[in-house]
């Protein structure tokens, strides 16, 4: 009797999510918001490059001010980045504390349908200090960080409150962006969600260098 | 009857690539009616990850050679927690055995972290370990479904796992036991999405059942591996997966 081939069962991608939470405040008006969409741009076209990867990530974002869902999560075969344009305030801790609900929900979607996913990727543009009261949001984040539900990464343009960011984050220091250059910035994220999304069981994933700015400490 | 088994690991598309050994490791050994199976899987980030898993299903072979297997001593009356008790035993040689290694490389054990599956069985009786992901599915005489023993331990997010170093390894170590066991597969995690449906952790049996018929089939598969060895090389499965890929399968026949 011929043998016949064993067959695959179809199980949903194994999901790796981020979300972007950029800052669209007055201040960020001009060149600053026009090479952050280039970035986003970038962003996408690099990760499309990666068959496995543009399946695999799924992007979100977050603007503020005021606190607006840009894009629901996506995955970046379907993904069109938004045009920004730049608005109110810079409600930080309103941002921070909304991208943790969204995740949470997303978290339930991908648990209820059987999907695994990577751990989240929180990713923080500012050029400005929080105009709101952030406290709370910064305790959430710390505490999920602590058990290590999600990475948060803080990303200050020229003129962004470091210090303020710092106390947000503690545990992963704030990086500051060399000049405008939000292009390389996102061609690293972008190469970081490609090894993310291709690492395998309990490895630690090296990260590319970070050679768009400075890690401030 | 006899138990009827073979076990084949193969490297995959990424440790390839980048010219890595093989991370994953089996092994079994059949004598008198009872055979005992081990699948290890090197964790990627530990430095001796290839040697870790190798050790540990050498570690686990090596004790069951040493003590003489009779299936009247294994048998059905041997409850979980005595299992538990056995196998226990087993996983603290080899935890020992690699801190013993790490010391003569001077490294630390971390370096030879590894998944580690062990199922111990007879013909009216199954015992089996699990520490980390990897699955071990199993047929019953009495059944046609194919049974997931255990869901593999994943912490919530996919790419984390319990290793056989890990501090808390024999407190997270899962344990079970069945009865008339007739078809058993053991895998590492590079097989888990095309064999396992996710949303109900039900195994799929038309991935199953094929390599049931191909011991059945097959008068030593041992010698005639070519079935599998295919099937782990195939461009359709490295297509669906680029980790290293185990398989060890038994059938009491």
């Amino acid at each position: 009797m011929p043998l016949g081939m064993p067959e695959f069962v179809e199980n949903p991608e194994t999901r790796c999510p981020v979300i972007l939470l950029l800052d669209v405040s007055g201040s960020m008006s001009g060149k600053p918001l026009q090479e952050l969409n280039r970035g986003l741009a970038a962003f996408q076209q690099d990760v499309s490059q990666d068959a496995q990867a543009s399946l695999s990530v799924e992007v979100a974002i977050v603007t503020f001010g005021p606190v607006q869902l840009s894009q629901d999560f996506v995955t970046i075969d379907n993904f069109t980045p938004p045009e920004l344009k730049p608005e109110g305030l810079t409600p930080m801790g309103g941002a921070i504390e909304y991208a943790l609900d969204l995740l949470e929900n997303r978290k339930t979607i991908y648990k209820n349908n059987g999907i695994s996913y990577y751990r989240p990727w929180v990713f923080l543009i500012t050029d400005g200090a929080p105009t709101d009261d952030w406290s709370q949001a910064a305790k959430r984040l710390q505490d999920a960080e602590s058990n290590r539900g999600l990475c948060f990464f803080a990303v200050g343009v020229e003129g962004a409150d470091f210090d303020t960011l710092k106390r947000i984050s503690p545990e992963r220091p704030p990086v500051k962006l060399n000049g405008l250059d939000f292009r390389s910035l996102f061609v690293w994220l972008s190469a970081s969600m490609k090894r993310v999304s291709s690492g395998k069981v309990g490895e630690a994933v090296a990260l590319p260098p970070v050679a768009w700015g400075q890690i401030t400490s | 009857m006899v138990w009827k088994a073979v076990a084949r690991s193969r490297v995959g598309r990424i440790h390839q690539s980048q010219k890595l050994p093989c991370q994953d490791h089996c092994g079994y050994h059949i004598s008198n009616d009872v055979i005992v199976g081990v699948v290890a899987d090197g964790a990627g980030s530990a430095k001796y990850s290839d040697e870790g898993s190798k050790l540990a299903v050498k570690t686990v072979l090596d004790c069951f050679k040493t003590i003489n297997l009779e299936p009247g001593k294994l048998s059905c009356s041997r409850s979980e927690e005595e299992t538990r008790e056995l196998l226990t035993k087993i996983v603290e040689k080899v935890i020992r055995q690699l801190q013993q290694t790490a010391e003569e490389k001077h490294c630390h054990i971390n370096d030879f972290a590894c998944t580690l599956l062990v199922l111990i069985a007879t013909p009216d009786w199954l015992g089996a370990m699990q520490v980390g992901d990897g699955f071990i599915v199993v047929r019953s005489q009495s059944s046609e479904d194919y049974q997931l023993l255990f869901t593999p331990d994943k912490g919530e997010f996919v790419n984390e796992t319990t290793f056989i170093t890990s501090t808390h390894a024999l407190e997270e170590m899962q344990v079970k036991v069945m009865s008339s066991p007739r078809f058993i597969a053991a895998a590492t995690d590079g097989l888990e999405k095309v064999a396992i449906r996710f949303i109900d952790w039900k195994p799929f049996s038309p991935f199953f059942k094929p390599f049931e018929e191909y011991l059945q089939e097959t008068g030593d598969p041992e010698e005639e591996d070519q079935y599998l060895l295919e099937f782990l090389d195939s461009e359709r499965l490295n297509a669906r997966t680029d980790d290293d890929k185990t398989l060890l399968l038994c059938l009491w026949e």
